[in-house]
């Protein structure tokens, strides 16, 4: 896996990074982000439960960020 | 058969699954139709990519899915399980395909010279749309096989305005 982005930032004055590189396509962006901000600020599962899950999905997924 | 309780015996097994919660349904439906709802890429693009995501993960039930707006014959799906072989496919389509086969199980293989190869083709808007739209099949695949989702009759391509099958 490259440590170099793969594609720019579409936001000017900042580096690339998931929300910056997302916003080449601003739609999905926002439909990205209504949906996850859903899941962490509602529903029935423990905020705790989620993000013990987030964490070991993404040590398994081997991903630092 | 899902292993979940789901509500209309009408409706999609994984609609009516994700149906248990909604809200949460509706926006997923929302961001996972976009690329297809809002012309972001060729539609054989994303079909293609689609089912050889569904192809790695041997998920019966995305592989049910047909888009016939997407224009793909019968012998170009078939050829799809060895389209390195095959002179089937386009540039691009080859370029995205690449990509695409590895998003399941082989991500950190996905190398500078894959991306190189696909930005020829692609511009960076494009370029983020098809790596969106092929972590979703992915999560698809997951979500449709982790809940046992059976594959559904006459099921078609995402859009907001449809169940999702």
């Amino acid at each position: 896996m490259s440590t170099r982005p793969r594609v720019s930032s579409a936001l000017p004055g900042q580096p690339p990074h998931f929300g910056s590189v997302m916003a080449q396509q601003p739609d999905l962006l926002a439909r990205f982000g209504a949906l996850y901000a859903t899941f962490w600020s509602e529903g029935v599962l423990p905020h705790r439960i989620k993000e013990v899950a987030r964490i070991r999905n993404a040590r398994i997924t081997d991903c630092g960020f | 058969m899902t292993w979940l309780p789901s509500a209309a015996a009408s409706t999609p097994e994984f609609d009516a699954v994700l149906g248990l919660r909604p809200e949460l349904r509706d926006l997923f439906r929302r961001f996972y139709a976009t690329p297809w709802d809002d012309d972001l890429l060729p539609r054989s693009v994303l079909e293609l990519c689609r089912l050889r995501v569904a192809g790695v993960h041997d998920c019966a039930a995305e592989l049910a899915i047909q888009d016939p707006e997407a224009g793909l014959t019968p012998e170009k799906r078939a050829a799809l399980a060895h389209w390195q072989d095959s002179h089937a496919f386009s540039p691009l389509e080859r370029a995205a395909l690449a990509i695409a086969e590895k998003m399941p199980w082989q991500h950190h293989e996905i190398s500078d010279a894959d991306y190189a190869e696909l930005r020829r083709h692609l511009d960076e808007p494009a370029t983020v749309a098809l790596t969106v739209a092929l972590a979703l099949f992915d999560a698809g695949c997951r979500l449709r096989l982790v809940l046992d989702v059976a594959p559904a009759p006459a099921a078609t391509a995402p859009s907001a305005a449809r169940p999702l099958h």
